[in-house]
């Protein structure tokens, strides 16, 4: 309880802390804040082209279908590159100031979930001029979300933590993304996968999140309430094993960092 | 609870450092010289017994390396002892360096805010005490530039006047005050013996003694990892000034 008492208190560091993260990120370019969304639709233009005429994947809507796997992804990418180094970019004030260091990493995830829920909308801008239109399914959206936000945040204290003492996880990192990629059906539906690379998206929590953003923006149906359940529950343990162990490295950042 | 008027404790505390010939920093110097590393440990303060009770304004002196700067960041928690403890009672402020934690492409104005924000101030609470922090400051126009054109003396202006407005109960500063020129200096020696009349707990890391004789009462002379003398200031310091000499 102690924890949130003094993030409470601390309520306005992570405020001015996530909206730095938001506008400050591309404040000298002359389109700014816009990057934030141009570069997810940048992305799933080169794949939308690359992928229905070379590779042959046939997919109704495919660009619709890809912008739902790839905005959630952006998301989780940019909140695992920014929040691995969240702890050592900010030596300076780590070094010379006590705040809370959780803020760091909190804040990073928080403003990739701003960044997130406004990218939304131009989700909704592809579904409803696509023809695909919108859903009461979108009342899911809060839910998966939030498991995407307690698991990312996991994974980002106890990163953040080692690559203060070991700087090669940024890079080790920057792989697993890339491989991640492509384990997660982003490109690709599962159903075009039998065998034991089933058991690759049964194991990969991004598969399942990635799937049930589809659910409620592509397909229409209820997502698998019950995997998501359990996604909930392996987050939250996560969380709280990773806090403890970020918050036992944390006292040394200053003399590490 | 009779400890009530202890604002700082520190309780048979040490700290060491690790020093590294040359620090592994990567996986692969880790792996490649595994055990090999010459580490050598240095104790920075040894089992330190100190107690500061509240709205004392207290100098710690002593020769460059002696440990002061590292006793005041543990006192803030940047770091923390291997040995012992450090307890402090009561909102804490510290100025160890000049201008940490300001954003250089941010104008003063926002800089306050996230500075303050620092301390753990609310938005309301900063609001109220902008115009003070501002005028204290005398940055003028130069409050809405940028703060990496402002120079080291604007620099410590403003961290000095955010430090002082943020109502803490402790204050730690850490030989800053130079920086200034001299009616600036004479503004925050004026402020600063203010604040110690008031209830205010103050620690200062300082070498210019003269002025430290007039704003403290008491004064902690570390040598080399160690008290060597506490007790009234004038006393003190004229014991540290002999063995200087």
């Amino acid at each position: 309880m102690k924890v949130f008492k003094e993030l409470y208190q601390y309520r306005e560091l992570l405020k001015t802390n996530v909206k730095k993260d938001v506008r400050g990120k591309y404040k000298a370019s002359f389109l700014g804040v816009l990057w934030s969304f141009i570069n997810p639709l940048l992305q799933v233009l080169v794949y939308a082209i690359v992928f229905p005429y070379i590779m042959r994947v046939q997919t109704d809507n495919y660009l619709i279908f890809l912008i739902c796997g790839i905005i959630p992804w952006t998301w989780f990418t940019y909140v695992i590159s920014n929040g691995t180094t969240s702890i050592t970019n900010n030596a300076n004030l780590i070094k010379k100031v006590y705040f809370p260091r959780e803020i760091l990493p909190i804040s990073i995830v928080t403003s990739g979930l701003v960044n997130f829920l406004i990218s939304c909308i131009i989700i909704l801008i592809f579904v409803l001029f696509g023809g695909l239109g919108i859903s009461w399914h979108l009342i899911f959206l809060p839910f998966i979300a939030l498991i995407q936000y307690i698991i990312s945040l996991a994974i980002v204290f106890l990163l953040s933590a080692f690559n203060v003492y070991v700087k090669d996880v940024e890079y080790m990192v920057v792989f697993i993304i890339n491989m991640l990629f492509y384990a997660t059906p982003i490109l690709y539906s599962t159903q075009m996968f039998s065998g034991w690379f089933l058991w690759v998206f049964k194991l990969n929590p991004f598969a399942h999140l990635i799937n049930a953003y589809r659910d409620i923006f592509y397909v229409h149906q209820v997502p698998q309430i019950s995997n998501l359940i359990i996604l909930l529950a392996i987050g939250i343990v996560a969380l709280i094993i990773c806090y403890k162990i970020f918050k036992k490295l944390e006292k040394r950042f200053a003399e590490e960092v | 609870m009779e400890k009530d008027n202890v604002a700082i404790k520190v309780t048979n505390m040490t700290k060491t450092f690790k020093l590294y010939s040359d620090k592994a920093n990567t996986l692969k110097e880790r792996l490649v010289r595994g055990r090999k590393n010459k580490t050598e440990v240095r104790t920075v303060l040894k089992s330190i017994d100190l107690t500061i009770n509240k709205g004392e304004t207290v100098a710690l002196i002593g020769v460059n390396g002696s440990g002061k700067s590292t006793l005041l960041k543990l006192m803030t928690k940047i770091i923390y002892p291997n040995k012992g403890r450090v307890t402090t009672h009561g909102k804490l402020t510290s100025l160890l360096e000049l201008g940490a934690g300001f954003h250089p492409d941010f104008t003063g104005r926002e800089n306050i805010y996230f500075n303050a924000a620092i301390f753990g101030l609310t938005k309301q609470e900063i609001n109220k005490r902008i115009n003070d922090i501002i005028e204290f400051s005398e940055l003028g126009e130069f409050i809405d530039s940028p703060v990496r054109t402002y120079s080291s003396g604007m620099y410590m202006r403003l961290a000095f006047s955010v430090a002082i407005n943020v109502d803490a109960e402790i204050l730690l500063i850490d030989e800053i005050l130079a920086v200034g020129d001299q009616h600036f200096q004479d503004k925050c020696f004026a402020k600063l013996e203010e604040l110690a009349k008031s209830d205010m707990t103050i620690v200062i890391v300082s070498h210019s003694l003269e002025p430290m004789k007039k704003l403290c009462k008491r004064a902690i002379w570390i040598n080399d990892g160690e008290i060597a003398m506490d007790g009234e200031a004038t006393t003190v310091m004229d014991a540290y000034l002999k063995t200087c000499e």
